[in-house]
């Protein structure tokens, strides 16, 4: 049987990477798909604590957080096609700003 | 007296003030566009009223005490506000006056009105005015009468400015409503200032004397000049009297309903209602008597020089209430009802007389009839002389015993000041009536076919309708004043009335006036109907004098000038600074600042949101950090 810390161990390392993503990736998709990870990440951590207690109230809140998981990630994707349909872009930042960040990337930094 | 009332009589009222409004209603709703019905179911109205106000008259002929029956219309915090009646003969009285006349213009109105365009409108609002009026006759307390004092306003602000696409028309409609609003609002005033101190505005509770115990003499006084003024305006009483001869722009049967029984009645009306509070403050008497006074010897000076029959009878009309006034402020309340009561007749006489010479002579001006031929409508001129004579006080005709009574109440009560004044009055009365009745009776200038200018081809029914009026009315006049015995016994014992005075014979007196009124017939004919007469008055003589009359004292100006300096130059241009600067200001500069932070704020957070999440992330993390372990 898997430690309870290294089931957390597991959960913090995929939260990490799931924010690492959130915070580099300059595509929304990419994104949307950290977020996800991080979801999981919270829902991996709620199992382990289920198993480790005994209690079965984590796993419905699993269960809770994957359906909401789903309806979320549809409703962002189709926002983020949306998005897309009008600008050609994924990126996060809108283009104006995209520009200001280049020079100021040119300038200094 | 809280009783609650037989059947027959919550019948009779229901009938007598419901049914006017009724017709009102479906006349605006249903059938404006149909003249016919229209007019048929506004007379209807008015003559079942009018037979319902006439039984509750004779039902309540001698009754001991006056009958008030009230319901509660809604509560004001603590103070249940009611909607009720009370019948005395006061009200009994000006009840039926006000049904007859409005029955009679209505029928006389079938003949001035056919074919006009806004036919049924104009039924319509007959039938609101006659409602307003008669439900104002019987109002029980304060409220009720203010809320159809101010539909009576209403009423005759749509009849004035009935022909409202002639724009002196509108402009007569608004003056009425505005300078009577004048008075209205101190009248209103008035009322707060009794419902804060009394928290009861009954009729019944102000005229017990015994209210004097529960208010200050500042307040009773300052209360009963404040009621006063909405009778000023009211009643085209000084200084508010100008707008009462502009009113002549309407139709001629609104001008003989409005100066004889209904508006300006409603402001004397209203003082010989409250006669018995009136009485508990002499100064407000004494202001009473002085305004009377003043504006029936103004508005006679105004009617010496017009030459256009309606404006004189406006006058005349300003002039008589000023009489009652004068017979109500010496303490004469059953002389001032009396002549309030006959001259409703006269007046109405009168104005629908002059009513039918300009229906057909197309012409407000005296001398132009003449010149077309006045002469020859017989049955108009007989009418029109009684109506006349009336007014002068000349016997047997019912103005002479009114009139009389309000001199000899004069003679005895008040300072020889105000009779002599009440003199002069009744010898300008009948200078000016006569000289207008002469002049109307100067033989043509002009041949008879002349008379085709502007001539309406009206049917024989409506000419009918016309006459029976003017005959029934001229009837009136001739009886009414040897009722004077019954109407004063029948009075006194209304609410609020004080016992009947001692009758005083003074033997002088009738003597005295009708030698003052004969002089002055004299002298009219003198001037405008002898063989070689010389067509100018008196006061043509003097240019300056003429001038001042016929400029009306210059009150128009003097309130053309206050409106220019006070009310545009003043409170307009405060107002306007106020709304321009204060108020735009002050809107524009919050929406401005809103907006400038804004543009800080997004500026602060536009961009980089990953970046942005990273701090958020690190901040909760050490926040999460610090609580764990701190």
């Amino acid at each position: 049987m898997v430690p309870f810390s290294h089931s957390l161990l597991v959960a913090a390392l995929l939260f990490g990477m799931g924010l690492f993503c959130l915070l580099t990736r300059r595509n929304l998709i990419m994104m949307l798909l950290g977020i996800e990870v991080m979801l999981n990440a919270g829902a991996l951590a709620f199992v382990a604590a289920s198993l480790h207690w005994q209690q079965m109230d984590g796993q419905a809140m699993v269960l809770f957080i994957l359906t909401v998981a789903a309806t979320e990630v549809s409703v962002g994707l189709a926002l983020i096609v949306a998005l897309y349909r009008r600008t050609g872009s994924v990126d996060p930042d809108p283009p104006a700003d995209r520009q200001l960040a280049a020079q100021a990337g040119e300038g200094g930094v | 007296m809280m009783s609650s009332p037989p059947i027959e009589v919550v019948l009779l009222l229901a009938v007598a003030l419901g049914l006017p409004l009724t017709a009102f209603g479906v006349i605006m709703t249903l059938t404006r566009s149909q003249p016919r019905v229209s007019a048929i179911i506004s007379l209807g109205a008015i003559a079942v009223a009018f037979g319902a106000s006439l039984s509750l008259l004779i039902a309540h002929w001698g009754m001991p005490t006056p009958l008030v029956y009230e319901i509660t219309w809604l509560v004001a915090g603590e103070l249940p506000i009611p909607l009720g009646v009370l019948l005395d003969p006061t009200s009994l009285l000006m009840l039926t006056v006000v049904a007859a006349i409005s029955l009679l213009v209505q029928i006389y109105s079938l003949g001035y009105m056919a074919g006009d365009p806004g036919f049924g409108r104009y039924y319509g609002c007959m039938s609101l005015f006659a409602w307003a009026m008669l439900t104002l006759t019987v109002s029980s307390s304060l409220i009720q009468l203010y809320i159809f004092w101010e539909l009576v306003g209403l009423a005759s602000y749509l009849l004035i400015g009935f022909w409202f696409e002639k724009w002196t028309a509108s402009e007569a409609g608004k003056k009425a409503f505005v300078m009577t609003r004048l008075g209205d609002t101190a009248f209103l005033l008035g009322l707060i200032l009794l419902w804060l101190n009394l928290g009861d505005l009954s009729i019944a509770g102000l005229n017990d004397p015994q209210v004097a115990d529960r208010l200050s003499p500042g307040q009773l006084t300052l209360a009963a000049v404040l009621i006063f003024g909405g009778i000023i305006g009211k009643s085209a009483q000084f200084p508010l009297l100008t707008w009462l001869p502009d009113a002549m722009e309407g139709p001629t049967p609104v001008s003989a309903l409005l100066h004889s029984a209904t508006m300006v009645a409603a402001g004397v009306y209203l003082f010989a209602r409250l006669f018995g509070f009136f009485s508990l403050s002499p100064a407000v008497m004494t202001l009473c008597l002085a305004v009377g006074t003043l504006s029936m010897l103004l508005a006679a000076s105004m009617a010496l020089v017009s030459r256009d029959i309606k404006q004189v009878w406006a006058y005349s009309t300003i002039s008589q209430l000023g009489y009652m006034l004068m017979g109500l402020g010496a303490g004469g309340f059953t002389a001032g009802v009396f002549h309030l009561t006959t001259h409703a007749g006269f007046k109405a006489l009168l104005f629908l007389c002059a009513g039918v010479l300009i229906h057909h002579f197309d012409t407000n001006d005296i001398f132009r009839m003449s010149q077309r031929g006045s002469r020859r409508q017989r049955l108009t001129l007989v009418c029109l002389v009684i109506g006349a004579a009336a007014l002068s006080g000349l016997p047997p005709l019912s103005g002479f015993f009114s009139k009389e009574m309000i001199l000899a109440h004069l003679a005895v009560h008040a300072h020889p000041f105000w009779l002599a004044a009440g003199l002069l009055g009744s010898f300008l009365t009948a200078y000016y009536t006569f000289r207008l009745i002469f002049v109307l009776l100067r033989p043509a200038a002009e041949t008879p076919s002349d008379d085709a200018e502007g001539h309406h081809h009206s049917e024989p029914f409506g000419e009918l309708c016309m006459a029976a009026v003017l005959v029934t009315l001229a009837g009136l006049t001739v009886v009414l004043g040897f009722g004077q015995g019954a109407l004063t016994h029948f009075l006194s014992a209304a609410a609020g009335a004080p016992p009947p005075a001692p009758a005083h014979h003074l033997g002088w007196l009738p003597v005295v006036v009708l030698t003052l009124t004969g002089a002055a017939i004299v002298a009219a004919w003198w001037e405008f109907a002898r063989q070689k007469r010389s067509e100018t008055g008196w006061v043509d003589r003097f240019p300056t004098l003429a001038t001042l009359f016929a400029r009306r004292w210059y009150l128009d100006d003097l309130y053309r000038w206050l409106l220019d300096r006070v009310v545009y130059g003043g409170f307009s241009r405060a107002f306007t600074w106020n709304d321009q600067r204060v108020i735009d200001g002050g809107l524009d500069g919050l929406g401005q600042t809103v907006i400038d932070w804004g543009a800080i704020s997004a500026r602060l957070n536009r961009s980089q949101i990953q970046f942005r999440l990273m701090v958020l992330f690190a901040v909760v993390a050490v926040l999460v950090l610090y609580l764990a372990f701190a």
